[in-house]
Parts: C-alpha cells; sequence; structure tokens
C-alpha cells in the first residue's frame, strides 16, 4: 500500500457523528418548515380579508394629505395677503402722513377745505 | 311657491353684485401707468381677504395689533401707489376718472392741498349715514403718485394712529406751520 492508498483510506474510514448533530438537524428542518414573516402577514391579510380595508385607508391617506396641503395653501395664501394688507396699510398711514405734514407746511390760505 | 322661491333667488341675484363689490371703481387707466414706473403696488383686498389676512396678524406685534384692529371693521382696502424715475409720467387727467366719482354724493373732500412744487394731497370721505364709510387719499408728487380706497368705517384718526407704527413717523400735532415761500395757492 502506497502513501495515497494510505491517506485514502483514513479520509474514508467510519466516524461517529457530534451527539448534538440529530438535534441540530432537526432544529433545522423545524424552522425550515415555519413559514417566513411576509408569507405569514400575507396568509393573516388573506384570512381576515383585511385586504378590504386597503381603498379605506387609501382614502383616509389622501383626504389627510388633502387636508394638511389645504392647511399649508391656506397659510401661506394668508401669509401673503397678510403681507399685502401690511404694505397697503403703510402706504396708507404715509399717505396721510404726507398730508397731514403738507397741511402743517403750507400756509392757512394754501388750505382748501 | 316656486314663484317665491324663483323671486327670491331672483332678489338676492340682483341685490348680490351692490354689496359685493367697491363701489368706488379705480380707474383702467391707471394700469397703464405701472407700465411707465420704475415701482407700483397694487392692493387690492376686499372683505373676505381683510377676514383672511387679520387671522394672521398677532395680537403680540403692537404693529399688527395695530392693523388688526382697524381692520375689523373694514370692507375693503384698495392701493395703487407709482413711483417714476423722472417727472411728467403722469398727468392729473390719469387721476380724473377717480376725481369724478368722488365728486358723486356721500363723499365729501376733507383736505385739500396744493403747492407749486407739485406736491398735493387730498382727503375726502363717505358718510354713510351719519357715520364715515370710506376714506380715499390721493397724494401726487413729481415722481410719485399714490392712490389709497379704503372701504368701511374708518377715521382718519385711526389711521394715523399709524404713526409711530410699522415706519409710519409719529405725527406731531403740536408742530406749527412752517411758512414756505415756495408753496403758494389753494387749488379751487
Amino acid at each position: 500500500m502506497n502513501e495515497f492508498e494510505e491517506q485514502l483510506k483514513q479520509a474514508l474510514s467510519r466516524r461517529e457523528p457530534p451527539s448534538d448533530f440529530a438535534e441540530r438537524v432537526l432544529a433545522i428542518a423545524r424552522n425550515q418548515s415555519r413559514p417566513a414573516a411576509a408569507a405569514r402577514l400575507r396568509l393573516w391579510f388573506h384570512r381576515t380579508r383585511a385586504w378590504r380595508l386597503v381603498p379605506v385607508l387609501a382614502a383616509l391617506l389622501m383626504m389627510t394629505g388633502g387636508t394638511v396641503y389645504e392647511q399649508h395653501r391656506r397659510a401661506a395664501r394668508g401669509e401673503a395677503v397678510k403681507e399685502q394688507l401690511l404694505v397697503a396699510m403703510h402706504i396708507a398711514g404715509s399717505s396721510l402722513h404726507r398730508a397731514q405734514h403738507r397741511i402743517f407746511d403750507v400756509e392757512t390760505g394754501e388750505v382748501t377745505q | 311657491m316656486k314663484r317665491n322661491v324663483f323671486g327670491f333667488v331672483m332678489a338676492m341675484a340682483l341685490a348680490m353684485p351692490v354689496g359685493a363689490y367697491q363701489d368706488l371703481k379705480m380707474p383702467v387707466n391707471l394700469d397703464k401707468l405701472a407700465e411707465r414706473a420704475s415701482e407700483s403696488v397694487d392692493v387690492t383686498l376686499d372683505a373676505s381677504m381683510l377676514q383672511l389676512a387679520s387671522g394672521f396678524l398677532s395680537k403680540d406685534d403692537p404693529d399688527e395689533a395695530q392693523v388688526k384692529k382697524l381692520v375689523s371693521k373694514l370692507k375693503g382696502v384698495y392701493v395703487r401707489s407709482f413711483e417714476f424715475d423722472k417727472e411728467g409720467q403722469y398727468s392729473m387727467s390719469d387721476v380724473e376718472a377717480i376725481r369724478s366719482q368722488l365728486r358723486g354724493p356721500g363723499w365729501s373732500r376733507i383736505v385739500g392741498v396744493k403747492s407749486i412744487r407739485g406736491e398735493n394731497s387730498e382727503v375726502y370721505l363717505k358718510k354713510d349715514g351719519g357715520q364715515i364709510g370710506g376714506l380715499v387719499v390721493l397724494d401726487a408728487e413729481p415722481k410719485e403718485l399714490t392712490i389709497v380706497h379704503i372701504d368701511g368705517a374708518i377715521n382718519p384718526e385711526e389711521l394715523s394712529e399709524l404713526g409711530g407704527h410699522m415706519g409710519i413717523p409719529r405725527m406731531d400735532k403740536t408742530k406749527t406751520g412752517k411758512k414756505d415761500k415756495d408753496n403758494a395757492k389753494g387749488d379751487q
């Protein structure tokens, strides 16, 4: 028997498996037979007929989104209108102020009323 | 019954424009002035816009609180203001269209100041059943023209109270008239 045959004999010789080998194999098998989380959710979805709520939830989401957008739009418009009002009042007040100033500045005969 | 409903609807339809529109119209030719102006301001705020703006005015800010108080009784604020780079860009005929409306019933001119420097101020008040129902200020300078129409119950005193707020100088009521030789002649 040459050296190669000796190595082959040793490699193919019978060895006992570790003591927990059977347990580990069974545990792996158990885990594989359990459905994945996504699959379980899908199963629950169909069993409880929760899919029927999808349009309702979508409508609620759209309504909430619409309300938030409308509030945002209204706030932006309100701020813009407020700025316009402040500018208008500034101009109105300034114009009246100038008119009063001119009354004080010109001679009595120059003021017509 | 149908006739009554129809009559009611018609009456409402006819009555609506009376209250819904400002009774004083800003002349269309003013829009053309904006093309020649280096700066122009065009503010048109009706009652609903004022209500909207009022909701956004802060009570804590003294300027805004003052405006909020003033605006609560108003039906509209309309401002046209133009600033020009050089003189002669507008003529008084441009404001004549609005002046002619102010000669109508209900309006009375309470202030008219005219100087040879071309700095003119006019203030008109509208009487509405014994109360002030509106105010118009025409402010014309060689390179500036401002028309302000405030529709609603307002007192010029209230508006002048804005002095000291919003960058408007406070009016010193004790100030005595300064004789200015350049100023001359009343207008009418």
